[in-house]
């Protein structure tokens, strides 16, 4: 018998809301989290919207310790929140009673807050009259004293895993990946993997992260990868509708605690599914651009399918990438048509990016707590925005509004990444 | 639902069948020629003027790094490519070129599927040139204050379009699946200094657990740049021994004062042992055991078990091993705690190596390029000696091995590497016989 890993908690923070509770209420309604951007002065980019995590606090999660962050990136501070929270959920904060060293962390999260301002600074003064060459030395000077050295070493990427480890005293497998939008949907499957083969007992598996920064806006601009639908930012992540423009960026952090199953059993935890597909490839194809018939995607869904012995009749709902880009859109419908075949438009199929916007890194974790929230409840929430059907996108993407549904056993998940990432996860009811 | 085992009834075995490493001390197979001489790899550095900074040496590639003469004139496309990449991206790309030429499988002769791809890198930085035109045209008389209508409206168009895929994670990994057509498993771990153990740890699970027959696995990274240079001079502790670089990183010493960046890619075929004998693949060495773990405060005891665990997994004592390969860097706190947790499971009486007094902290890419040192030294038998340990610190109560290469007696060597906040790692390597 294979070990079998299940999931005993929960936690998230997302532009929908401050908890995996409040994210999946405001979904099944239909919120939408996008909005101009306050973080910054974006007013004459290409993008002037985002959806943004909006009145935040550390210490309304670590009341004694969130000082202790203050110069940390939005990643490891929605990260430490959705952590408590799932922590919390699974009867795990205390620590008293447990081998920490069977507790590990796997974190898909990206990198600390850009100190923009100081770094554009530093380049402009060093920059010569034509403003292509930087005398490096006057960089180096200006960029010495302008930097904050505590907010720079919080830019590195191994930080919030961590500082999760630290805060919540996890001594186990400490991993952190970033294989861009599959990153966080990519450490829970290894994670689970990690636990089958015996590395942990338990581990807090997820992401965080944020790109809603000058920079991010800017590079994501330049590739044309966002929507620019200025005028409406509401209704501008459109998953599958003919009239989608681009992704729109949000920020955030999912966390799930996941669990050997005896273990789980034997301290009487509630266990709300059971992780039992997994699926992962890579399209060897373009930087950016999806394979046309999602050759990889589709072979990440049937390895995730064959991971968890089931066939496609099996699945009761998709959470789809679905990022509201044409190219992704058309060739995850693609996939998800060549990895389950007719009965793929049977499944229900929907896109929380619609009402969340992107959450990068941390997207796949997020979507994958909704994902299960929907089959617990037997309700799909909605891909909202949809207004114009895509003849090259035809299944059912449970336009507008949520949808009952009951008698679903098992979920699948899909996240993709720049780079040609494909990870599929599928969860169970035990 | 009917459950399987999730490890096949005889577990797979893990062979490394291919190598290839760029280094301040030369690539394979200059590269292990002056590990045995003791060449030094810190220098001054030469790519860029580091005269404002309170560190201003690194280990920086031997010759000066020129991406186009690893890929072959043949593969346009990807001599194309090239210019997408900042430098760590290209030496990730070309470190796997390197490996791939030294025996990996041609295309064709791999299903695609069952090719997976494990790198060990972290965010590049920004090239200052990419966003400098930009930068001019926005900053104001105050300090710190960026026009941001200006640029928003005229500064982003001054920015190339593939600017933030130069300089992504995940982009080693992106461009090497595509040259060599892996479709299988693809992950970049980005866990700063141990990011390439881990990223070997976890290849080495997808094999045992049968998901792939062939992973490149490894790391790169290159912070030999002004903006990741400058960054690092604020809160890495480097040494000020800026007057003699080839003797400033002193793993172990009493008079250690700090470390050194330092740059390199190193690149592993990592295959299952019965898909290698089938295809002929020569082989290196065999991956035994893996373990990782969080040493939270940095003690030592947390280090320790993962030793154990490793070594464990192989199915070793302590007395097996004829060396532990270290990480340490000439670090006052950090070699002290390695020293410790090594001291709680070999004593004193296994030799201790440290290569980054040769080389500096290559960061994402050390776990493999200091693996690659203990590969080839239980290929060749023969340990090459640490440089720059003169009198071993009183807080670090390890034997650490200098001077002459010695003999390699025993049939495994031991890889420990971990962050500055207590992510660690340890693999175990076993003489292939």
């Amino acid at each position: 018998m294979r070990r079998r890993v299940v999931i005993t908690g929960i936690g998230s923070v997302t532009p929908l809301g401050h908890s995996a509770e409040k994210t999946f209420a405001a979904a099944i309604e239909g919120q939408c989290g996008i909005d101009y951007i306050s973080r910054f002065d974006a007013k004459t980019f290409q993008t002037t919207f985002a959806a943004e995590v909006k009145d935040f606090a550390l210490k309304n999660w670590l009341p004694y310790t969130h000082e202790r962050y203050a110069k940390s990136g939005e990643n490891t501070r929605y990260g430490l929140a959705a952590a408590q929270e799932a922590l919390h959920d699974a009867g795990l904060l205390d620590s008293t009673g447990h081998d920490r060293t069977r507790f590990g962390v796997y974190l898909g999260s990206g990198e600390g807050a850009e100190d923009f301002y100081s770094l554009i600074d530093s380049i402009g003064r060093a920059a010569d009259e034509s403003g292509y060459r930087v005398n490096s030395a006057k960089f180096g000077s200006t960029g010495n004293s302008l930097f904050d050295a505590k907010r720079e070493a919080e830019f590195e990427m191994h930080t919030t895993a961590g500082h999760l480890a630290e805060e919540f005293d996890l001594c186990g497998p400490n991993f952190t990946c970033l294989t861009a939008c599959a990153a966080s949907a990519q450490a829970i499957g290894e994670a689970t993997a990690f636990i089958r083969h015996g590395d942990a007992e338990v581990m807090l598996a997820g992401g965080a992260h944020s790109m809603i920064h000058p920079l991010g806006v800017t590079g994501f601009n330049r590739l044309t990868a966002l929507s620019t639908r200025n005028n409406a930012p509401k209704k501008a992540s459109r998953p599958f509708d003919l009239d989608r423009d681009g992704f729109v960026l949000g920020e955030g952090a999912g966390m799930v605690i996941l669990e050997e199953l005896e273990h789980a059993k034997k301290r009487g935890a509630r266990i709300y599914a059971e992780l039992t597909g997994y699926g992962t490839t890579g399209d060897a194809y373009r930087m950016t651009d999806p394979h046309p018939e999602g050759r990889g995607a589709v072979k990440a869904m049937q390895d995730a399918l064959k991971d968890a012995r089931l066939t496609p009749e099996d699945i009761g709902y998709i959470n789809a990438h679905g990022t509201s880009t044409a190219a992704n859109d058309e060739c995850e419908t693609a996939g998800i048509k060549g990895a389950l075949g007719a009965f793929a438009y049977k499944i229900p199929v929907s896109s929380s990016k619609s009402m969340l916007g992107h959450l990068i890194a941390a997207g796949g974790a997020v979507e994958l707590i909704i994902s299960i929230q929907a089959m617990l409840r037997n309700t799909l929430p909605p891909t909202i925005n949809y207004e114009t059907p895509d003849p090259k996108c035809d299944l059912d993407y449970v336009p507008n509004a949520a949808r009952e549904k009951s008698g679903i056993r098992n979920v699948l998940s899909n996240s993709f990444g720049f780079g040609g990432q494909n990870i599929t996860l599928i969860a169970s009811k035990l | 639902m009917s459950l399987q085992p999730d490890m096949p009834a005889s577990p797979r075995r893990a062979v490394f069948t291919s190598l290839g490493v760029i280094s301040p001390v030369g690539d394979t197979p200059t590269f292990w020629a002056n590990l045995l001489a003791g060449t030094p790899g810190v220098r001054a550095v030469r790519a860029f003027d580091p005269s404002a900074l309170p560190c201003r040496i690194a280990g920086e590639t031997l010759e000066p790094f020129d991406a186009k003469k690893y890929i072959p004139s043949s593969n346009k496309d990807g001599r194309k490519s090239l210019k997408n990449m900042a430098k760590t991206v290209q030496l990730g790309l070309c470190g796997a070129q390197l490996a791939m030429d030294d025996g990996g499988p041609a295309k064709g002769t791999i299903d695609p599927f069952r090719f997976g791809i494990e790198f060990g890198c972290v965010m590049v930085a920004s090239e200052l040139e990419d966003l400098s035109a930009a930068a001019k045209h926005t900053i104001t008389a105050d300090s710190r204050k960026i026009d941001m209508a200006k640029w928003g409206h005229e500064g982003v168009e001054k920015i190339t379009p593939l600017w933030m895929l130069k300089y992504l994670p995940n982009m080693p990994a992106c461009h090497t699946s595509i040259f060599f057509d892996s479709q299988g498993p693809n992950n970049t771990i980005t866990a700063g200094d141990v990011a390439s153990t881990l990223a070997l740890g976890e290849a080495f699970r997808l094999l045992q657990r049968d998901a792939a027959d062939y992973f490149l696995v490894g790391g790169c990274d290159s912070k030999i740049n002004p903006l990741s240079f400058t960054r690092n001079n604020l809160f890495v502790p480097f040494t000020r021994n800026n007057d003699h670089p080839a003797t400033a990183v002193r793993p172990f010493d009493k008079d250690r004062d700090g470390t050194a960046l330092g740059e390199a890619a190193a690149l592993f075929g990592l295959e299952d042992l019965e898909h290698a004998k089938k295809r002929g693949a020569k082989v290196y060495a065999e991956l035994a055991g893996f373990a990782s773990g969080f040493d939270r405060g940095r003690k030592g005891p947390i280090l320790a078990g993962v030793i154990r665990n490793a070594l464990k997994e192989a199915g070793i004592t302590p007395a097996d091993v004829d060396h532990v390969n270290t990480s340490a860097g000439g670090l006052p706190e950090l070699d002290a705690f390695e020293a410790r947790a090594i001291h709680e499971v070999f004593g004193t009486v296994t030799p201790v190596y440290a290569l980054k007094g040769q080389i500096g902290n290559t960061g994402a890419a050390s776990g493999a390029i200091e693996l690659a040192a203990s590969i080839l030294a239980l290929k060749h038998g023969q340990l090459p000696g640490t440089v720059n340990h003169a009198a071993t610190s009183a807080d670090c109560p390890v034997t650490v091995h200098v001077g002459e290469p010695r003999p390699v007696t025993k049939p495994y060597a031991v890889k420990i590497n971990y962050t500055d906040l207590g992510q660690c790692a340890v693999a175990v390597v076993k003489k292939f016989e």
